[in-house]
């Protein structure tokens, strides 16, 4: 009797584990199990036949009667666990859907290409210790000009085509020509060591073109403590291009005149793009060098107008286009694309 | 300035590219912007006839043309198609010279070529050609081609900063490279010449801000004449076209020294005497540009007895100029004060050759020097007798020494010199004299700009080259800076990158506004700054908001379809307070068209509508305590009744609403317009880059929810309904807001949402109940609401 159940007992499990390897979707498998291992299955069936068993009999039946179904009940849930996974797939996969439709469009907003390259350039200089400082854009004629050392009927006071305010109480108010003005108000209020920049707009009255625009960008920069020299500014400058465009980046001095400096130099940067050796590259046009900015020793008048012993204390100025800079960085042509705020340009960058 | 390459020689022996120079001065501070190669720089082509063109038996494109010569007929093969029988050309015989290049025999298309007839390119006279160079028709054959065109030669145009009169000529570019190149120069000296008789009274009637020296000198029966020909071939490379000899001159002297002269017509000075003085108020002055100028005592003249006959030193009169059948002159070489020849120059809208050079600073000590160059080039072209020169000069001028060491000039430019080369420095600059302790340098009169340590030590720098800087290895830096931001800026970058989040781009527009614009907006111009010289008409205020160029950057994009826009730009505005100019930063921005979305997905697009723009305003200002007020008086250029102040601390920093359609009208806007503007000074005391937020604890017990709908009055705002539930603790927001037809008439239905949050254990319904009840007690009783 016993030998015949264990039999039909190997018989169902063998079965069943055939049948669930077989069975291809969850329905199916949920069906088999209920045959299987349900109220009424096959293996409870089999069970009910143990009534007629002797006591040792059920003993030694019992446990391989539900070794069986606990077996078959691991199989069950394990081929359960696989078809899940193999369903979900397939839904999956049967999505239809055209993935290169254009996406729901949320708004981009950008920065103006000015302002990229103007942050781009304070970065560099914070990072080299320079404090951001800050002017009026309506100068007087003392902080623009005559504190700078730029003598009324002066030719160095014409270099620099000046705007006029009119209907003022003093009579000399004039948009800023350069930013050195902070540079003084600065001076005035604070002892050595000074180490700012100020970057800002400035106002010339250059007819508009495609390179001169009425209103750019400026940054300067001033440094004052004892024993600062012109290389001081040569190495610091190489640092800030090397900031802008890279370790490789060399400077050059040239000879220059500015009323506020002495000696005073013009900057180059070795051209990015050509590193000199394109005859016809349109940056360089062909010299190797790009002029990126007017630089010089604090003049001793400047420094004394703003009650600073120039034979204690020593300094550098430099001052550069931020137009300049962006124009030749983004490659933009005209100077004009800046101001006319179409989205067309503005969304590029 | 204009520098001719073998003018230059005439001073120092050099051999050098134009390139080698170019490269020298610009190390030295001179700018060069353009070179120009002129001249012929070929040699043996002559000018020829075309007797005939023949077929090339080989090549349909190329020619066998006969030509006559100097020496019989010979052949050439040419390609050009403007040829014609009967022309001149210029013909290039085998062995001719074109630049480096000599002309080989060849055979073309198996067709042996006698020479080559050459383009104005081939020439190096253009720098394009489109054919062979045609010659006038009268040319004779076998006429030197070179002889038409001048020597080769090179034409540098270099760009001079104010603070260096002394490199405005030939001489001072020569004496330039003199130091730089240690060659000595050649040539400088000019001899005296005495003259026999006496000049023209000649009085300064100025003190030292007007003249301070004067010399003139009289040449009678000079026969002047066209210039010869080097002479005005050198005028003409510095684009001065040659008028007659005695002008020319002047003209010369001014390029190779760098003295202005002026000549006078002796016989037109009127009384013998020349008068240096200041205008008389409203005096006339006809000037050789043919232009009647009114003077006033600030500018200085050049009078005879009479009337002025020169404005001094930047032009002269009409009536006393020197025509060809002049006969007797009177030669002026003088110094005039700077500032007093910048300002009449300015004024008067002037600028000339010479106002250039003395409004810069002459050489003071150069005018007899000019005087004899210009006497001798007169004597050897036109002949005449000489007079004595009349030299007022009454206080000489004497150079400062400056008192420097080597460790100054060290000091300055942070590098060590050796001293033997600054001694030839300055030793060929002035006058080097070196005791123990100090050297002392006398600066020579032609360079008044050296005045102390740092101009000596840019010379320094000049003259051994910033090459030779290296940074420094020993820093100087005896403090490390904290590079804090100004708070403005820290402020604006914020907001700029939630805004650009948000999708706003951004704008940068010029600060100039014109008066239309401004009277549109409703500003009043005489609190507006104004500008005495515009640029251009529309240009003559500074904007008095950002929110008008905004409206401008609309209309220029919707020119080009792009009408769905967000656009802020953070920047400057400008008023007059009490007479004096003052200055905010302040952010606008402006929405406009449709939200942007697809047309095939469902979200419909929409416009902006006042509420989207709230949320944007609500959203970038969300760290600072704003509140949104409905404006009592919207500003004209806002629509009445949707516009809204920004209130920060009970002020008013700024507004936010739709823009006036009116206001759009003006500005050729299409769509309507969400716009907001506001201040940053207010936010200021509520920011420091240094202080972070402290964070609050948030519970981990769950919240209970609840919605109530309630009726109330439809005139009541909800900011009413907001200030009344101020004490209450749960969160809430509006999800529902009906008026219509299920409702007593001027009645409304709202629908909040409200959120409890435990504090420290679970509420229970009752809890959440009571709370309820007690809101909508609150609302019965001071709303009369009523549940719905």
């Amino acid at each position: 009797m016993i030998e015949q159940l264990k039999t039909k007992l190997n018989e169902i499990e063998n079965n069943y584990t055939t049948k669930l390897q077989n069975c291809a979707s969850l329905k199916e498998l949920q069906d088999l199990q209920v045959e299987a291992l349900g109220r009424k299955g096959a293996l409870t069936e089999l069970l009910k036949s143990l009534k007629d068993l002797s006591l040792e009999e059920k003993k030694a039946f019992g446990p391989l009667s539900n070794e069986a179904k606990n077996k078959l009940t691991a199989l069950f849930e394990e081929k359960a666990a696989t078809l899940e996974i193999e369903e979900i797939n397939k839904t999956l996969n049967e999505t239809d859907i055209d993935l290169t439709l254009p996406s729901y469009p949320f708004e981009k907003g950008k920065r103006h290409p000015l302002e990229i390259a103007k942050k781009r350039m304070t970065d560099i200089l914070k990072g080299l210790g320079f404090v951001w400082a800050q002017g009026p854009l309506v100068e007087d004629e003392y902080h623009n000009f005559d504190a700078l050392n730029i003598p009324p009927h002066h030719p160095a006071r014409d270099m620099q085509d000046t705007f006029f305010i009119k209907n003022t109480q003093k009579k000399d108010f004039v948009l800023r020509t350069h930013t050195s003005g902070v540079q003084i108000r600065t001076m005035q209020k604070q002892k050595p060591p000074i180490r700012i920049i100020a970057p800002g707009r400035v106002f010339r009255k250059d007819a508009l073109d495609a390179t001169h625009s009425p209103v750019f960008n400026q940054i300067e920069g001033l440094y004052i403590d004892k024993n600062v020299s012109l290389a001081d500014l040569k190495r610091d400058l190489t640092l800030f291009m090397q900031g802008l465009f890279g370790p490789k980046a060399q400077v050059r001095f040239r000879s220059s005149f500015f009323p506020f400096t002495e000696p005073s130099v013009e900057v180059d940067v070795k051209c990015v793009f050509c590193e000199g050796k394109d005859q016809n590259c349109p940056v360089c046009k062909g010299s190797g060098w790009k002029e990126m900015l007017g630089a010089g020793i604090v003049h001793p008048n400047v420094l004394r107008n703003c009650g600073i012993d120039p034979e204690i204390y020593s300094g550098y100025a430099f001052g550069m286009g931020v137009e300049r800079l962006a124009m030749f960085s983004l490659n933009i042509k005209d100077i004009r694309n800046f101001y006319d705020n179409d989205v067309r340009i503005l969304e590029q960058f | 300035m204009k520098i001719l390459y073998s003018w230059l020689k005439d001073f120092i022996d050099i051999d050098l590219t134009a390139s080698e120079l170019e490269k020298h001065f610009t190390s030295l501070g001179m700018e060069v912007e353009e070179i120009t190669k002129i001249g012929a720089d070929f040699d043996d082509i002559y000018a020829a006839k075309i007797v005939k063109i023949n077929p090339h038996p080989n090549a349909d494109k190329l020619h066998l043309v006969d030509l006559e010569t100097k020496d019989g007929t010979l052949r050439v093969v040419c390609g050009a198609k403007n040829i014609e029988e009967g022309q001149i050309v210029p013909l290039a015989r085998v062995g001719a010279r074109l630049g480096k290049e000599y002309l080989k025999p060849a055979v073309i298309r198996g067709v042996a070529s006698e020479g080559m007839l050459c383009s104005s390119k081939e020439l190096g006279l253009t720098a394009e050609a489109s054919g062979i160079m045609l010659l006038d028709k009268n040319t004779p054959i076998g006429t030197n081609i070179k002889e038409l065109y001048g020597k080769p030669d090179i034409i540098f145009d270099l760009e001079l900063t104010p603070n260096r009169p002394d490199l405005m000529s030939h001489l001072g570019v020569a004496r330039e490279l003199s130091v730089l190149l240690n060659i000595p120069l050649k040539n400088k000296e000019i001899k005296h010449i005495e003259g026999s008789g006496n000049s023209l009274e000649v009085n300064i009637l100025t003190d030292e801000s007007g003249c301070q020296r004067y010399n003139g000198r009289i040449i009678r029966n000079v026969k002047n004449c066209p210039s010869p020909k080097w002479l005005a071939e050198r005028l003409q490379a510095m684009d001065v076209n040659p008028k007659n000899a005695i002008v020319d001159i002047t003209n010369y002297v001014l390029y190779e020294i760098g003295h202005p002269l002026h000549a006078f017509d002796l016989n037109h000075l009127k009384e013998g005497k020349i008068n240096v003085r200041w205008a008389s108020e409203g005096e006339e002055f006809l000037g050789l540009d043919g232009v009647k100028r009114t003077l006033n005592p600030q500018n200085l003249v050049i009078a005879d007895g009479q009337k002025p006959v020169a404005l001094a030193g930047i032009i002269g009169g009409e009536n006393d100029s020197i025509l060809p059948e002049t006969k007797d002159i009177f030669l002026e070489a003088a110094y005039f004060y700077p500032p007093c020849i910048n300002k009449t120059s300015k004024k008067m809208a002037i600028s000339t050759e010479s106002s250039q050079r003395f409004e810069r600073g002459v050489d003071i000590e150069n005018c007899t020097k000019a005087m004899d160059l210009a006497t001798k080039l007169i004597v050897e072209i036109c002949g005449g007798e000489v007079f004595k020169v009349n030299d007022v000069y009454p206080k000489p001028y004497i150079p400062q020494a400056v008192s420097f060491t080597p460790k100054d000039i060290e000091k300055i430019l942070g590098m060590q010199i050796e001293e033997q080369k600054l001694k030839d420095i300055f030793s060929h600059l002035g006058k080097l004299e070196i005791s123990a302790e100090k050297w002392l340098f006398t600066p020579p009169t032609h360079r008044r700009d050296l005045n102390h340590k740092w101009d000596l030590a840019e010379e320094a720098a000049r003259f051994i080259g910033f090459d030779a800087l290296t940074g420094k290895e020993d820093s100087s830096y005896a403090h490390l800076y904290f590079a804090e931001n100004p708070k403005n800026v820290d402020i604006e970058n914020i907001l700029i990158d939630k805004l650009i989040g948000q999708g706003f781009f951004e704008c940068k527009n010029y600060d100039f506004v014109s008066q239309k614009e401004i009277e549109t907006f409703g500003f009043e111009t005489k609190n507006c700054l104004e500008i005495q010289n515009p640029l251009a008409q529309g240009m003559e205020f500074l904007r008095p908001n950002l929110l008008m160029s905004l409206l401008k950057n609309i209309h220029h994009n919707q020119n080009f379809s792009r009408d769905n826009l967000r656009l802020f730009e953070s920047g400057k505005t400008f008023n007059l307070q009490k007479g004096y100019p003052v200055e905010n930063f302040a952010i606008s921005g402006v929405l406009t068209g449709k939200t942007p979305t697809q047309k095939f997905f469902l979200n419909p697009q929409c416009s902006y509508g006042i509420f989207g723009l709230k949320g944007i305003v609500e959203t970038l200002l969300s760290d600072y305590e704003i509140k949104l007020v409905p404006s009592q008086k919207a500003p004209v250029y806002m629509h009445p009744k949707i516009c809204m102040d920004i209130m920060l601390d009970n002020k008013v920093i700024g507004i936010l609403g739709q823009v006036h359609p009116l206001t759009l009208k003006a500005f050729d806007v299409k769509n309507e317009v969400w716009a907001f503007e506001f201040n940053l000074k207010n936010l200021e005391k509520h920011f420091d880059a240094q202080t972070f937020k402290k964070a609050k604890e948030v519970s981990n017990l769950p919240t209970s929810e609840r919605d109530l709908s309630f009726i109330i009055d439809k005139t009541i705002p909800y900011a009413k309904v907001q200030q009344v539930l101020s004490s209450v603790e749960a969160k809430y927001n509006l999800i529902d807001l009906y008026q219509g037809s299920n409702l007593a008439e001027g009645k409304k239905s709202m629908t909040l949402h409200f959120e409890f949050t435990a504090k420290e254990k679970t509420l229970t319904d009752k809890e959440v109940n009571a709370a309820m009840e007690n809101i909508l007690t609150i609302l019965k009783e001071q709303l009369g609401a009523s549940l719905r």
